[in-house]
């Protein structure tokens, strides 16, 4: 399976159960809010009940007030309660639940409070009537018919209470119940809650060691691969899943094996272009050294009879063929400077001692400061040194020329100056002293070759590293030349 | 008596290189050469007249039949045990040491057309007249 799509699975699963978690947490907060509601109906129900009772009791004892006093201002409470009892029974019966056994008492409260006001009414109508007429006297019979009858009020009464009672109990539980169910539902949406984190928790977790496991330990092993490349070493890749990575994998090994084709050609046209320059040089010299020394034959053979001019025109052919050899040395020795030394440890100091103590006559004053200890190639930096120093014997003015020969350490490279007081070197000339077999014919009587600048050119282009010259006609050169510095191989 | 050197060179300008460098021996001697191991072998075993040398400078590389068959050949023939073969060569060759060696030689030469190369334990074309031939020559 693709990667993306992968992630996309692993994220999307991520997302669903974050959803899942938000949606029991709406559901619950639907719940909270619906008992919210319940409650403050609740809360009104039970006043109501509360009203609806204090006003029966007021009624009630408005009533008896009257009987036993005849005062008419008992009957305000009365007939107010009658007014608005049955308003508020009314409205009682709206909040409460149709098929509920509150609604049941509330009919028995409002039937019995019915039976309860024909006999108050009656009795009350009976006492004004007699009250109105002025007979007194018939009074007292109705107080005792009341106090018979007020079994029957106090047992209704009685009941009303009861009712209220159990009406209220009713409501109380109904509380305590959806209590109970808000309860429940908290604790179900934390359980899921929970149930949805973990699930997040596992699959976040789960998607990241895959990620980091499997994704980057080939994106790894992709790094690793071109590191090897980087350093010459040109392995592939086995990658045979088909997703996303493995195209890279396949791009990975094609630029392998391209390069390990084209390195590999390149070494064998860099060993066949040795071979060649060896060859043809080795095969060139041999017939050159047969033709010196024929000339060599007729000069000891002739000695007595050639003329002053052909002796001349021998002794030219001769040089004009040891320049050839030399040319021949000389490029030899530059198509040889490509070939790779190993490092060793060299003491830049004993190397150009002797390699003065080689080439520069005694007359010369060389002075030589301080030369660091390194391991680099050493046969390279011998050739630099040879060919400098020797060019600086070559061109100088006098048989007392000096040399001096320093160094300047750098962090990461060394530049070392090659110094003496010969003919100079025209600035116009500078750069091209570098070129393959370009040398100053004016004023020399030795001639060079022409290669040794450009075979020092050739092995610091090799290094990355740079030559200047410092000098001008009748004052001297500076050769400053740098060369890498490997820090920790010492 | 004078003895006799056989010279096996196929280089025109090695052998006259060689001619020249015998010529300032002031001993005598009877200089043959051979052009190549075949030729050599002709003149070893020519009929009524077989040559005899008392030195063989052989070259290496020749044609037709190089120096190291040349060399086989003849010392499967008793006759020629004798026989001080010198076997030149230029600095820049490889000699078989070994296969050389067993085949009996009498020392190496360095030609004189070489050049100054790293070959040990070869003696100069002079060093060698000076210090072999003279010797072997006036022996006797």
């Amino acid at each position: 399976m693709k990667l993306s799509v992968q992630l996309i699975l692993a994220f999307s699963l991520i997302l669903i159960l974050s959803l899942a978690d938000s949606l029991s947490n709406y559901f619950l907060s639907v719940k909270v809010k619906e008992n919210t509601e319940f409650l403050s109906r609740s809360q009104e129900i039970m006043r109501n009940s509360a009203s609806l009772h204090k006003m029966m009791i007021v009624m009630q004892s408005s009533f008896r007030g009257y009987l036993l006093t005849h005062d008419s201002t008992f009957l305000a409470g009365y007939e107010e309660g009658l007014r608005r009892v049955p308003v508020l029974i009314k409205e009682q019966k709206k909040l409460v639940n149709e098929n509920s056994h509150q609604k049941v008492l509330l009919d028995s409260v409002d039937f019995l409070h019915e039976e309860w006001t024909d006999y108050s009414n009656t009795l009350i109508r009976t006492t004004n009537y007699h009250i109105e007429n002025g007979d007194m006297g018939k009074v007292n019979p109705v107080l005792y018919i009341y106090q018979f009858k007020n079994q029957i009020g106090k047992k209704i009464n009685d009941q009303i209470s009861e009712k209220f009672l159990a009406f209220d109990r009713a409501e109380y539980k109904q509380r305590s119940v959806h209590s109970a169910n808000l309860m429940e539902s908290i604790e179900r949406t934390h359980t899921f809650s929970i149930l949805f984190f973990s699930l997040t928790m596992l699959v976040g977790v789960m998607t990241t060691i895959y990620i980091i496991s499997f994704i980057l330990k080939r994106i790894r092993t992709m790094v690793h691969l071109a590191e090897n490349i980087s350093q010459g070493n040109f392995t592939t890749l086995d990658d045979k899943r088909n997703d996303e990575l493995t195209s890279l994998s396949a791009s990975l090994n094609i630029m392998s094996n391209s390069l390990s084709r084209n390195i590999n050609k390149l070494e064998k046209q860099n060993l066949e272009l040795d071979k060649f320059a060896y060859v043809v040089s080795h095969d060139l010299k041999a017939p050159l050294r047969g033709i010196h020394n024929v000339v060599k034959w007729i000069g000891e053979d002739m000695k007595n009879e050639v003329t002053p001019e052909l002796k001349k025109y021998l002794e030219i052919i001769s040089q004009r063929i040891s320049r050839m050899e030399d040319l021949i040395n000389g490029l030899l020795e530059y198509a040889r400077t490509r070939e790779q030394t190993s490092p060793e440890v060299t003491h830049v100091d004993q190397l150009v001692t002797e390699i003065v103590e080689t080439i520069v006559p005694r007359s010369f004053e060389v002075r030589v400061s301080k030369l660091p200890v390194m391991v680099t190639e050493k046969l390279k930096l011998e050739q630099i040194f040879t060919n400098l120093i020797s060019n600086a014997v070559k061109y100088s003015i006098s048989e007392n020329g000096r040399i001096e020969i320093s160094c300047k350490e750098f962090r990461n490279h060394y530049e070392f100056s090659v110094k003496d007081n010969g003919v100079g070197i025209d600035p116009e000339y500078h750069h091209k002293i570098f070129e393959l077999f370009q040398t100053l014919r004016e004023k020399n009587e030795k001639e060079s070759t022409g290669i040794g600048l450009a075979i020092i050119k050739k092995i610091l282009d090799d290094q990355h590293c740079r030559i200047k010259v410092k000098s001008d006609l009748g004052k001297g050169s500076e050769f400053i030349f740098t060369w890498p510095r490997i820090e920790n191989m010492i | 008596m004078i003895k006799k050197i056989l010279l096996v060179e196929d280089d025109e300008l090695d052998v006259i290189s060689v001619q020249r460098t015998l010529e300032k021996l002031e001993v005598k001697y009877d200089l043959y050469t051979a052009y190549n191991g075949i030729e050599a072998l002709g003149m070893l075993n020519s009929g009524d007249n077989p040559l005899m040398p008392d030195v063989v400078l052989l070259d290496l590389n020749m044609p037709r039949m190089n120096g190291i068959e040349f060399l086989r050949t003849i010392r499967k023939d008793s006759r020629f045990d004798d026989m001080k073969v010198f076997i030149m060569t230029t600095s820049s060759e490889t000699v078989d040491r070994s296969t050389t060696e067993q085949l009996g030689i009498s020392g190496y030469i360095l030609k004189p057309l070489s050049y100054i190369g790293n070959i040990k334990r070869a003696d100069s074309m002079d060093a060698f007249v000076e210090f072999h031939l003279r010797k072997i020559l006036t022996d006797n």
